[in-house]
Formats: C-alpha cells, structure tokens, sequence
C-alpha cells in the first residue's frame, strides 16, 4: 500500500493585495524525505512555506498534512476558515524553525524547550525536564539549559529553537532560512544538527540558501521563482544538470559569489 | 518668615487621617486603572472593528477629558441618572477609569513591543492563545511597561489631590481645613508636599524593585 504523503500541496495560490506571490505551486513531501526550496529572495519560497504551516493564510488551493486540510474547512464545496482549535489539532505534527529563532528571551533554553510541554501536553515540570535537557542534548546546548537565550550565541539560539521544535516530537520539520541570520562560522553547527535529524529519518522541508546543504542531504531540491516552480528534482539534477534558463542564471550567480 | 512646626504636630492626626484616605483612594484606583487598562488593550488586539472602536472611543475619551470635569460628571451628573454615589467611590471609580486609558496605551505599547514571530513560534507549538498572552507576552511586556507605568501611578496620585473638589476627606482636602481653621499657609503646604513626596518617593521605589526584580532576564 502506498502511504500518504506527510506534506501535500495541490495549487496553491497566495496574494498580498495587488501582489499574486505564490502562483499556483504543488509539492508533495514523503515521510523521511527531504525537500530544499531554493530561489533568489522574494521568490515566495517563505511565504510558500508559511501558508504550508497556515502561519499566513493561502488563498486558493489546498494544503494537506497527514491527509488532513489544513487552515479550511470545506462542506459541500464550500470554503470557510478553520477554528483555531482545529488548526491546532492538524499542524501539531509540524515543528517550524524560524530564521530569527524566535526564541522567548524571559525563559531559559531549557524553558523554551518545555514550555509546550508543560501547557499543551501538561506534563509535570520533571518529566517535561528531562524531555528538554534530552533534546537539547541532541542538539548540544544541553550545557546551556539554564542561560537564557541572550546569554547565547546564534548558532546555539537556533539549535535550541530545533530543540523546542522537536520536544512537541513533530512528524515533519519545517526550516525557514535557518542558518541566514548566523554569522558565517556559526552556520556549520546548524546545518550539522540538521543534518543528523535527517539522517535519523525526519521529515523535512528546508527554504535555504545553503546550496551545499541542499545539494548533499535534500532528496528533491525544488527551486522556485516568481511565485513558481520553475524546476524541482534530485539535487544531482538541480545542481550539475539546470534545464531552465532562470535556474542556470541563479545557480551562476551564487557560485560567482562563492569562492 | 518662621516656620510654626506646633501648627503641624497639632494636625497631625488630621493630616495623618487624609493620608491614609489617599493611599488607599489611589491604591484601588490604581488596581482598576491597570485591569480597565489590560482588559481595553486585550480587547483592542482582537481583529473586530466594532470592538476596536469602542476601545478606541473610551481611550480618547478618558485622555481627552480633565479629570476634574470627569469627577464632576460622575458625582454632581449621577443623580440625575439615578446614579448616586459616595464621594470616595467616585473618587476611586473617576480616578481608576481616568487612568484605565493611559494605563491602556500603556500595555498596547507593551504589546506591540513583542516580535510577532515570538507568537508565531507559540502558535506552531499549538499553545493556546489565552497561554501566549499569560506566559509570553505579559511577563515581557513587565519589564517595558514597569517605569511607565510607575509614572502613571504617581500622576494619579497626584490628581487625586482634586478630589477634594468633591469633598472626598484625602491629604488636600484636610490640609484646606487645617489651613481655614489656623490661617497658617506656609506650615500646612509645606507639610503636605513632603507627604506627597513621601508617598510618591515609595512608589518610585517600589517600581525600581519590580524594575529590577522583573528586567532581569532581559
């Protein structure tokens, strides 16, 4: 029997205003694999993403996870918003990592990864405790536990806000430009913790510009420009064999920028 | 100029007396004002027009109006409402809703001070929206809005001092008295102002605690 995928996207359609900025995309994401969506800035590659966690609401279209509709509820054809409570319920399966790590600066690294321990799954305080201090331990901060966020440097605020992500024990990981915002020789921690929850077989999808990152760990590389697909497949295909003028033109300009 | 201190120490049951009335008048007046204050800034992040515009209108109102002319409303308009009150109750509720639309601006500003992507993180955690306001917005929000909010407190106080317009026996309105009873000027004002500094110096100080107490993490 064939299994569902975990992520499905059937076109969708996102306008801010007069703005048309996700025209039409489709993507399906399998359990344990990994898609990087890649694009020049202000592709809709975030906001494709955002709507794929209903964070911004898309506009036509569907987006399925675990085969649920997610943001819509949908009788008799018609299309009216889901309550919050049921929006809840189908992205629970989703851990998000933001660019700006978004971590609570009043909580430790430690409070952060049991905050949502304690108030929606209601764990006591030591279970959730040990919950956290195993996760951040896999993400390896666990000797920062007890500083708070500011207390941190970069690339250990984003690897405990992938620590926060996956305490909730998320069926598919989603990755805005993660690493963007990192000084340069903080990006490597990150992309390695990313790395491993790949290799243990977690679902991902990764908005980057780290092309090596996507062109070692992603099983589908999918690249977007003005609000569309313009090509997608395996990163050996993406990187080494580009069939769209607009995908050769970007890959040109980021390995003249590499040295 | 002589400064008679007898004048004081024979009053100072009478000054000690309207003290009392005005630290407890601007202590409940201060409660009501921060909960009118949180309850109209709650209700203005809510995405209803309607809702914002009554939020909106009670702001402009209470920033908009002396608080002298909102005492006189409530105690001298009251009656002819059917609403008649007392005048430390009107003290209290005029003072209280007075400060309730600055004390909401206050946390308005408080509000808007926490990235949104803060919220956005909470929300993929699938923690409830009443949990976010609770847990990670208010406890931030503490730490900006504790030295406006300790401002806003020693204005009130400071207005209450009107309240002896309405005949309300606080700080003022018993040195008034003591000043008609002895026509001394100088004894009774001097007297009173140190008190008021008194009762605003333990505010200040008591904000700078919470100040420190809660601006620690960040």
């Amino acid at each position: 029997m064939e299994s569902k995928p975990v992520v499905l996207v059937e076109n969708l359609h996102k306008r801010f205003d007069a703005a048309h900025v996700l025209k039409g995309i489709d993507l399906a994401v399998d359990s344990s694999r990994v898609v990087c969506v890649i694009g020049p800035s202000g592709s809709g590659k975030s906001t494709l993403l955002r709507c794929m966690a209903f964070l911004d609401r898309y506009d036509e279209g569907r987006v399925y996870i675990e085969g649920r509709l997610l943001g819509y509820r949908e009788v008799d054809g018609k299309r009216t918003p889901d309550s919050d409570r049921n929006i809840d319920s189908v992205r629970s399966v989703i851990g998000m990592v933001f660019q700006h790590y978004n971590l609570w600066p009043h909580k430790t690294a430690l409070g952060n990864v049991t905050e949502a321990l304690r108030v929606v799954k209601k764990l006591g305080k030591a279970e959730a405790e040990a919950i956290g201090m195993e996760m951040l331990a896999k993400v390896g901060v666990d000797d920062k536990a007890h500083d708070y966020p500011a207390q941190l440097s970069g690339g250990q605020q984003q690897r405990t806000a992938i620590a926060r992500a996956l305490a909730i024990r998320p069926h598919v990981m989603y990755f805005d430009e993660p690493t963007s915002a990192l000084d340069p020789e903080l990006v490597g921690e990150v992309l390695q913790v990313m790395q491993e929850l790949a290799s243990d077989g977690m679902t991902m999808v990764v908005v980057t510009h780290e092309m090596g990152f996507a062109a070692h760990v992603a099983d589908e590389v999918v690249f977007m420009d003005g609000g569309e697909v313009i090509e997608r497949g395996p990163p050996d295909d993406i990187f080494k064999r580009p069939r769209s003028e607009r995908l050769r033109e970007f890959l040109d300009t980021w390995r003249s920028r590499t040295i | 100029m002589s400064f008679d201190i007898d004048i004081v120490l024979r009053y100072g049951p009478l000054l000690l007396s309207g003290l009392w009335t005005t630290v407890y008048i601007c202590a409940l007046a201060s409660l009501l004002a921060v909960a009118a204050g949180l309850a109209v800034a709650l209700l203005y992040s809510l995405p209803f027009h309607p809702v914002k515009l009554l939020c909106r209108a009670y702001i402009e109102v209470m920033r908009g109006t002396p608080i002298l002319i909102l005492l006189f409303i409530l105690y001298y308009g009251g009656p002819s409402i059917g609403l008649t009150l007392d005048a430390e109750p009107v003290g209290i509720v005029g003072l209280g809703l007075y400060g309730g639309g600055y004390f909401a601006e206050i946390f308005r500003a408080g509000f808007q001070s926490i990235p949104p992507g803060q919220i956005e993180a909470a929300r993929m955690l699938g923690i409830p929206r009443r949990m976010i306001v609770a847990r990670i917005q208010i406890p931030q929000m503490l730490t900006l809005i504790i030295p406006p909010s300790t401002n806003q407190v020693i204005i009130l106080v400071k207005e209450s001092a009107l309240l002896s317009i309405i005949t309300v026996a606080e700080l003022t309105k018993n040195t008034t008295q003591m000043v008609n009873e002895t026509f001394a000027v100088i004894e009774p004002y001097v007297a009173v102002a140190l008190l008021y500094w008194l009762i605003i110096e333990g505010i200040a100080f008591a904000g700078g605690v919470l100040e420190r107490r809660f601006g620690r993490a960040s």
